[in-house]
């Protein structure tokens, strides 16, 4: 018997332990006790990782103003849909986070809060709001656009006004021994942006994709995609594969003057100005079609988690409302984030060449929307980029064929 | 002749190295880096060794207290490893009865599992015990470490188990007879005789759990609770990433297990010479 | 009651380290079997229909997992050969008299602690620049170019990075195994006049097997599960190439948004590994020498 004791001692020993494990230094660290307490605080978790800093500010001035406590959650962009849908079905969900389009948001729809009947919704500039069925469900961070970011010492607009003097151009440079147009390997740099042109030529881009999806339309019958199919095979032509190319060297030989076009947004300004760059920069319509638009959307827009408690859903929405309206909260807009307002009562502070053409095109209404935004969810970089990537490695595959991959990508990724 | 011969080793054993040390140069040397230097020739040595990014770095990555979250969850979790899993191992080789070896086969074959697909029912279970039992596994310091050693107790076993086989049971069998318990056995006879294995077993897990990434930024909220290779998140961007600020984020990083490497390895080569093979 | 005892002391040591074990990883596993059976896209508020087997068959179809399921098996088999290969050659260099050793032990196992981005972003650089660079110089074209960018050669750069940076790793099991290797053994068989060769194949190597099955099953399982390099390096390219077993269960569960058979996709694979594994590991296990 005297046994039995020692393996009860030793059970509970063992049992402690594991319990140790769990709660060891709990209690030191303080945070369990603090989230207890943040009942009124909010957390955010968001995509654009490159103002994180600038969020987390943006918070603490809020915290000050008002003592409501925002949690800025971290995370490198690349995994942000995946922790989002973990954190969301385990019920630590953030109050605000962010959705990129409306895929995502159908699929999150039950997560989305109604933003419609809030105030700052009526100062959303026209067509920017994220809507689902009726609903407003996301408010824009702001506006973006793409095109053919060009040196002005080596490229006159004039000369890639139409496709046939593009890749003239093309051709000529490719002469010189000079990169004419780069694309990089990165999926939505190799084929996610420039796959827009021909889906958001059509007069009805969303209605197009939705009869494409329903088998209605054919891309392989359809004249732009024709042209998109030729213009990719001039590109293949007449540059250096853009699969040996990373978004950083993409940039980089713009900046040192050995590329003389790309095909970027004008995000890529804030790497831009890391290089000294010693001519003027421009930002053109990609050609295609007789298109003379820039493509002109929004990143990302900030929603609200229905799935939380009142008070949460709330304070989030307060807190959304002074980013937008407070002089504090629009100023980090502006200079701190660097957005390209969405909103009609934010004045768009100073901005790079490459923003201003997009804030320009925006304000003058001469755009075209980015369609990628209503591609079946995850089609660019699990169907499009593995069909382009075989283009451009294999030499024979024509145009048509190109399309023909697309066509059959988007018919996988639709089902 | 002999003299040329073992020279002729050395230098062969050091450009070998070399070579196989080079990508870690690309690192070293780009933490020192513009952007656009590091554009220009990534290969070169920087123009000046300065130690801007490294400060810039500390600052953004709130490098003191991301260490002593790292230091903490390693060291606890690794000491709470070893003590369990070489217990546990010893047990398993020693018993001899089918439901060791089910037991092991079945902790090794898990070793095979991705961890994306449990990630997902493991956040549910944690979140759920967590709001059930009031035991706080999900966003604390304490719960990463639990989870720590659930999940490295599969091979740290396995490595154990290995090496205990080939310990003579003769040994354990004197000291049974002398009347140790099971428990002064493993304490006093075999564990000492681990110490190589142990070394091994230590190095392995510091390294895996001091660079963990997934698990951590899966379980922990606070800002106050990140680990180092959470904070490196704030040079990453949606598009690319600061390669000299990540670069110079990645050499602090490192540092620590390396030095700790050095001196755990002296565990592993006792006495070299007696046992070597050339 | 010496037996009761017994099983006191053997429920003592192993009953803490399983219970947290199972926690940890059995159950979450088990949970994930169940979904298997379900139409589900992982949201919590969406529908899940259960649809029996209805995954399983699909599977059977599904020509981008099988083509993976191939490229997996493949992307293992020749890395646990380079990586043992290397990693054995590089624990008896460095346990060998030279000065150099300790230095080289340390050199050698660095690469271990590079992971993630920052590891693609390097090995990127060296076969984008360095490795063009090395076939101009050289003339060695046909060996030196961008393996990444070849569908075949993608699959070998995966090979040759993971051999890198595991190397170093199954070194230092190996060094431990030779560590145990009774000096004297060594001494008599040269005294004996055996060729260094020839010590190795008959004292060494077979002292060595639970260092190889350790190391063996070690890389085969990292191999089955490797993600990181795969995501960093090649991203799954060129056009699928490279898209290996975990980033495809991965890109159906996250990317596709199938839950359910993501599962099923893991569970058959988990069966058909283990099964290869274990039967590697009972039968090195059986070679063992006991002393």
């Amino acid at each position: 018997m005297a046994f039995n004791k020692k393996l009860v001692t030793g059970m509970t020993l063992a049992a402690s332990m594991s319990v140790l494990a769990a709660c060891g230094g709990g209690s030191d660290e303080g945070s369990n006790g603090e989230s207890g307490e943040a009942a009124e605080g909010i957390t955010i978790f968001q995509t654009k990782v490159e103002i994180s800093e600038q969020l987390e500010a943006a918070a603490a001035a809020y915290t000050e103003e008002t003592g409501v406590d925002v949690e800025v959650i971290g995370t490198t962009g690349d995994d942000y849909a995946q922790q989002l849908q973990i954190r969301l079905n385990n019920g630590t969900g953030p109050s605000i986070f962010s959705v990129e389009n409306a895929q995502v948001a159908q699929r999150l729809e039950s997560y989305m809060y109604d933003l419609s009947n809030e105030d700052m919704v009526e100062n959303i500039a026209p067509d920017m709001e994220l809507a689902l069925d009726d609903k407003v469900i996301g408010i824009p961070y702001g506006v973006e656009g793409f095109g053919i970011v060009y040196n002005k010492e080596m490229v006159d607009p004039a000369d890639i006004a139409d496709m046939d003097s593009f890749v003239s151009t093309l051709e000529g440079f490719n002469a010189e021994g000079i990169n004419g147009f780069g694309l990089s390997s990165e999926a939505y740099f190799l084929i996610g942006h420039i796959s827009n042109y021909p889906f958001s030529l059509q007069e009805n881009p969303v209605e197009f994709m939705e009869q494409l999806t329903n088998g209605e339309v054919s891309l392989t019958d359809t004249p732009e995609f024709g042209e998109f199919g030729e213009a990719m095979e001039a590109i293949r032509a007449n540059t250096p594969s853009p699969l040996s190319t990373t978004y950083d060297t993409q940039v980089g030989d713009f900046a040192a003057g050995k590329t003389a076009m790309i095909h970027q947004g004008n995000w890529a300004s804030g790497m831009l100005d890391e290089f000294e760059v010693d001519f003027e920069v421009g930002m053109a319509p990609f050609p295609l079609a007789g298109n003379d638009q820039l493509a002109v959307g929004v990143g990302s827009n900030w929603a609200v988690n229905s799935d939380k408690d009142q008070a949460e859903i709330d304070g989030a929405i307060e807190f959304l409302d002074w980013l937008h309206t407070s002089e504090t909260g629009q100023k980090f807009i502006v200079e701190d984030f660097g957005f390209i307002p969405a909103m009609t009562n934010i004045e768009a502070g100073d901005l790079d060449p490459l923003s201003q053409a997009v804030l320009e095109a925006s304000n003058s209404g001469e755009t075209i929307p980015w369609s990628h935004n209503y591609y079946p969810a995850n089609v660019i970089p699990n169907d499009f980029t593995p069909a382009a990537e075989s283009f451009f490695v294999n030499e024979d595959m024509t145009g048509d064929e190109l399309i023909e991959a697309l066509e059959a990508a988007w018919q996988n990724a639709a089902q | 002749m002999k003299i040329i011969r073992t020279w002729s080793k050395e230098i062969l054993l050091l450009l070998m190295a070399l070579v196989f040390l080079s990508p870690i140069y690309i690192i070293f040397v780009n933490s020192f880096k513009s952007r656009q230097e590091l554009y220009e020739n990534t290969l070169a040595f920087p123009q000046e060794f300065s130690l801007q990014f490294y400060e810039a770095a500390m600052a953004r990555m709130d490098f003191f207290n991301a260490f002593m979250n790292s230091m903490y969850v390693t060291v606890v979790s690794v000491v709470f490893i070893i003590i369990l899993s070489s217990m546990t191992a010893w047990m398993l080789a020693r018993s001899g009865n089918k439901i060791s070896t089910v037991i092991f086969m079945t902790m090794i074959a898990t070793m095979l599992i991705p961890f994306q697909t449990i990630m997902m029912p493991l956040m549910q279970l944690v979140t759920g015990i967590t709001r059930e039992t009031g035991i706080p596994l999900y966003n604390s310091l304490s719960g990463l470490i639990f989870m720590n050693i659930g999940f490295n107790a599969a091979l740290s076993v396995f490595l154990y188990h290995g090496f205990i086989k080939s310990i003579p049971i003769s040994l354990e069998e004197a000291a049974t007879i002398d009347g140790a318990s099971k428990f002064g056995v493993f304490w006093r006879i075999i564990f000492p005789i681990l110490t190589p294995i142990t070394a091994t077993v230590a190095i392995l897990n510091v390294i895996l759990i001091w660079n963990d990434f997934l698990l951590p930024s899966l379980t922990l909220i606070d800002k106050s609770l990140r680990t180092i290779p959470l904070s490196v998140f704030y040079f990453f961007g949606e598009f690319t990433i600061e390669w000299n600020m990540a670069m110079a984020g990645l050499t602090l990083t490192i540092i620590p297990v390396v030095i700790f490497y050095m001196i755990a390895q002296k565990y592993i080569i006792k006495g070299i010479g007696e046992g070597a093979v050339k | 009651m010496k037996n009761r005892k017994n099983i006191g002391w053997y429920l003592l040591f192993t009953v803490p380290l399983l219970v947290i074990f199972t926690i940890v990883v059995v159950i979450p596993f088990v949970i994930g079997i169940y979904y298997a059976f379900f139409d589900w896209d992982g949201i919590g508020a969406n529908p899940m229909v259960f649809t029996g087997l209805e995954n399983f068959r699909v599977l059977l179809e599904d020509e981008r997992f099988l083509r993976s399921a191939w490229l997996t098996v493949l992307f293992t088999v020749l890395s646990v050969i380079s990586v043992n290969v290397v990693g054995l050659a590089f624990a008896l260099l460095v346990t060998s008299k030279l000065k150099l050793a300790n230095l080289a032990r340390t050199m050698l196992f660095m690469p271990y602690l590079i992971g993630g981005l920052i590891l693609g972003y390097i090995w990127q650089f060296v076969f984008l620049d360095v490795f063009t660079l090395l076939g101009e110089v050289t003339g060695f074209e046909s060996i030196f170019f961008n393996w990444l960018n070849n569908e075949t050669f993608a699959l070998f750069a995966l090979v040759f990075v993971f051999t890198w940076q595991m190397a170093g790793y199954v070194m230092i099991v190996y060094i431990a195994g030779i560590q145990g290797i009774p000096g004297e053994l060594v001494e008599a068989a040269k005294i004996d006049g055996a060729s260094s060769w020839q010590r190795f194949l008959n004292i060494t190597a077979p002292l060595l097997m639970p260092a190889f099955t350790i190391s063996l099953f070690l890389t085969l399982s990292y191999g089955f599960k490797i993600y990181d390099v795969n995501l960093s390096l090649t991203g799954g390219g060129p056009a699928n190439a490279t898209e290996l077993f975990a980033m495809n269960i991965y890109n159906e569960i996250f990317g596709y948004g199938n839950y359910g058979y993501g599962q099923a996709k893991a569970i058959v694979f988990f069966i058909i590994i283990a099964a290869i594994t274990m039967t590697q590991v009972y039968i090195t296990k059986k070679r063992e020498v006991e002393m």
